[in-house]
């Protein structure tokens, strides 16, 4: 296991060397001027020459590269040409806004995909509509589903606010629902768990749909095979059939789903945060393409892609427990 | 600078704008049967004014740094400079602030202001005289944007406490713009500045507070999410109601609009797109405000670019623009043609008369001259909505002659701004749906447009003799002189200027003062104005 382990992260950190050198060609062959962006267009050529050097842009791409890495082993992600801040104050600023939707759009995702799996496999009531629901919503593109609930619950029956992150002052770790919790200021705790429903809900559709697909082709499996039917046949209660028999053996491949499906829902951020005005790092990102804001393009891409190839980590480290012929 | 007045708008956004507005059109139908019959929101009675912004300000609300949009929100009523344009007005005018007047030498290098007594900065501490240097010093130091204002002062007198003579190093008609401007020098307390100096000329402290002695103070800054401005208590001048002044970011233009709708945010300023113009125009619930704004609509030919290598191809396709239709069409109420060459009023009389008439034929003729199937390309600001459909609309009608095979393309900002360093990486022609200088003075737009070191100058169109011109006419303010410049300039053939733009403001029934809220040069509302009607 060790050796499975090491070997994970040493691609880990292949994959993550790869990719910042992907944004730093990206960076020099993409055409804007940053500099224009951070001064203002009307600075005079002198101050734009002095600004490039002081940024370090007027270095070759090699150079550039080394000192990416370098700062980047000291945890310095530059300064945002934007918000001409340090970029990791930046990120320490949106990143757990975008955690804490993306932890509650997770939690709601695999709810939905269990019940989207078990309703079909257990022969519910009302599965068709559940699942019809849930297929439909999850074909719609995310920005239409997202209008769609601003429109339904916000203007029409006036339920759930439309945007922000329902926060009056400033939150010590930047997760509302934890803060107010700790704090137990429970109006505080009503106002963002409101703030969240809509953009967490309509994050997780697409993720509950896929997760539950595969949730349920192997629940359809594993309760058709022989130890299941002869728990059955033995007069264990469905409910205990299900918990000890069937839960374990078809969870697996519904947990390498989420694990894909989480990594997903990072990247989803940029849609959801921008229709909800979210203030976490899928906005930071749209505000900083534009401008050509490279320092903060670049970190937001670095954290995205790790979390990413973490998360996949993870998935299959608990599949190589799960199964130890992986580990081969 | 330029400031185009919209922030960068993603391709994302720009598609959910497009599904949204019929959405929001639908939310709109089906809560009131017309828009005309709809019931007015009622007035906040806390004291708490809600301005919904369009996007994060973007860059810190310092005013020697802030050089952008919609963040002029904040910087304008926290801090104040010795002079601004003249409220509620379409021409240019220079009004006293923190200045209560001023004489100018006939050389204009030297200009004496006698400044207002019993003004007080946020910290507390007394604004005098010795300020206005402290705050020019700053302005250098930092290197921002608009350092450029403040660049050519050579001294800064004090004889008395009330008393600043500014003395320039070379004459500047221009100067008295400059302090005027939204982006130009403001007062910061020299105490609060050196008490929170830090490393960065109190760079880092500016971010999340304010050392202005406007009519509010910068309580709290939640970047990408909300600022709240508090009433200052000492304040000067006039005190409004609103005790508290929010300012919420949106990011979308249907988020901000369904919330207006609600009654969740008070007044939007230049941040709705046109097509919602007619619903709140004749909307019984709403005010709807078109302000004078120093902004155009312009045209910008390449001559790097082979299609338009040559004045006559150039002066043809400019005569090729139905310039009332397009407006017309795209604009509607939010503009009006352009007829002179400067903005609005810049020039006395209009005598900048902008001399291109329509007459398609003649480009028609050149592009049967052309080889089949030569190409063009139309470009546009991707996050400007009105210059995509204007550049689309060009692209059709050229492309309706026959013969030539013309596109629109969208542009995000950077690149737009990375041309100057090689127009031939540009389009044949730009539509720049709107645009302006920073204040009000004819070299302050000349320079810009026209200069290949003026910023603006996309594809460095140029002119040495123009540039002199405006060098020359900006010391003396020669106005004959701009004519002339600017004249010289049009007929080289680069160069339409398309339409006024104006400030489309609209507000809650309940909120009055919005139009003597708002200045030509600002494009912001001045909150201490604002009132609540009966």
């Amino acid at each position: 296991m060790t050796r499975f382990l090491l070997r994970r992260l040493g691609a880990a950190i292949v994959l993550l060397l790869l990719l910042t050198l992907i944004i730093f060609v990206l960076q020099t062959i993409s055409p804007g001027d940053p500099v224009r962006a951070y001064l203002g267009v009307n600075a005079s050529p002198a101050d734009i020459a002095a600004k490039r050097h002081e940024l370090g842009l007027d270095a070759s791409l090699p150079v550039r590269y080394l000192k990416f890495l370098l700062n980047l082993l000291h945890g310095d992600l530059g300064i945002s040409f934007r918000t001409h801040r340090p970029v990791t104050t930046d990120l320490s600023d949106f990143l757990p806004a975008t955690a804490e939707l993306v932890a509650v759009a997770f939690l709601i995702a695999v709810v939905l995909a269990v019940l989207f799996a078990l309703s079909g496999a257990l022969r519910w009531r009302l599965t068709g509509v559940l699942r019809g629901l849930l297929l439909l919503a999850a074909t719609a593109p995310p920005f239409l589903l997202a209008l769609g609930g601003i429109v339904l619950f916000y203007a029409q029956l006036g339920w759930l606010p439309a945007s922000g992150q329902g926060a009056d002052t400033t939150s010590p770790t930047g997760i509302l629902l934890l803060d107010s919790l700790l704090h137990g200021d429970l109006v505080q705790f009503g106002a963002a768990a409101q703030h969240l429903v809509l953009p967490a809900v309509v994050l997780a559709i697409a993720p509950a749909v896929a997760i539950g697909r595969v949730l349920r082709s192997s629940l359809d499996t594993t309760l058709t095979a022989d130890h299941i039917r002869t728990a059955r046949a033995k007069g264990l209660p469905e409910l205990a059939v299900l918990r000890k028999h069937v839960a374990r053996n078809a969870v697996g491949p519904g947990l390498s789903m989420g694990g894909l499906q989480l990594g997903f829902m990072f990247a989803g951020t940029v849609v959801v945060e921008q229709v909800f005005s979210w203030p976490g790092i899928g906005n930071y990102l749209a505000a900083s393409i534009p401008v050509a804001d490279f320092p903060a393009i670049a970190a937001v891409t670095l954290v995205l892609g790790a979390f990413y190839i973490g998360v996949n980590a993870v998935v299959d480290v608990l599949q190589a427990l799960a199964d130890p012929r992986l580990n081969a | 600078m330029n400031h185009p007045r919209r922030r960068p708008v993603t391709s994302i956004r720009r598609a959910i704008i497009a599904v949204s507005v019929p959405l929001i059109a639908l939310a709109g139908c089906s809560s009131s049967s017309s828009s005309t019959t709809a019931t007015a929101n009622v007035a906040p009675t806390d004291g708490s004014l809600t301005i919904g912004l369009l996007g994060d300000i973007g860059q810190p609300p310092d005013p020697d740094i802030y050089y952008a949009n919609n963040g002029l929100a904040i910087v304008l009523n926290t801090y104040e400079g010795l002079v601004q344009y003249k409220n509620n007005i379409d021409t240019v005018e220079i009004a006293p602030r923190l200045a209560t007047s001023w004489t100018v030498s006939p050389d204009n290098t030297v200009y004496t202001f006698t400044l207002r007594s019993g003004v007080t900065f946020h910290d507390g501490t007394p604004f005098t005289s010795a300020a206005v240097k402290v705050a020019f010093d700053r302005r250098i130091a930092v290197k921002g944007g608009a350092a450029y204002m403040v660049a050519g002062v050579d001294s800064v007198a004090t004889p008395d406490d009330l008393t600043a003579v500014v003395t320039l190093k070379e004459g500047n008609s221009a100067f008295l713009d400059y302090l005027a401007s939204p982006f130009g020098p403001k007062m910061e307390s020299p105490e609060g500045l050196t008490k929170n100096a830090g490393s960065d000329n109190a760079q880092t402290y500016l971010q999340t507070h304010d050392l202005g002695t406007g009519p509010y103070e910068l309580s709290s800054a939640q970047t990408g999410t909300k600022y709240t401005l508090t009433q200052y208590a000492k304040y000067w001048g006039t005190i409004s109601p609103f005790k508290t002044v929010n300012l919420p970011v949106y990011n979308d233009a249907s988020s901000i609009q369904l919330a207006f709708d609600k009654g969740d945010v008070a007044a939007i300023v230049a941040a709705l797109p046109s097509s919602s113009l007619p619903k709140y125009e004749t909307s019984a619930a709403f005010s709807s405000y078109l302000l004078p704004t120093l902004q155009s609509a312009l045209i910008t030919l390449n001559p790097s670019k082979e299609f338009f290598a040559t004045k006559p191809a150039r002066t043809a396709f400019m005569q090729f623009i139905d310039q009332q239709k397009l407006v017309k069409q795209v604009l509607g109420d939010r503009s009006e043609v352009a007829t002179t060459l400067y903005a609005k009023g810049m020039i006395p009389g209009g005598a900048d008369r902008q001399n291109i008439s329509y007459d398609a034929s003649v480009f028609t003729a050149y592009a049967k001259t052309l080889p089949a199937g030569t190409a063009m390309v139309i470009g546009y600001a991707s996050d400007n909505n009105n210059a995509q459909q204007m550049a689309t609309i060009l692209a059709a009608q050229v492309q309706a002659i026959g013969g030539i095979t013309a596109t629109a393309q969208g542009y995000p900002t950077s690149q737009v701004f990375d041309w100057a360093n090689g127009p031939e990486k540009g389009p044949d022609a730009f539509v720049d749906g709107n645009n302006g200088p920073d204040g009000g003075s004819p070299y302050m737009w000349g320079h810009v447009f026209w200069d290949k070191s003026g910023g603006i100058n996309y594809f460095l169109c140029d002119d040495p003799a123009v540039d002199a011109d405006l060098n020359t006419a900006v010391k003396t303010g020669d106005t004959d002189l701009f004519v002339t410049a600017a004249q010289q300039y049009s007929a080289g053939g680069c160069y339409l200027n398309l339409s006024y733009n104006k400030d489309w403001v609209v507000a809650q029934k309940w909120l009055g003062g919005v139009a003597e809220a708002h200045n030509i040069g600002a494009n912001e509302l001045d909150f201490s104005v604002l009132t609540i009607t009966k």
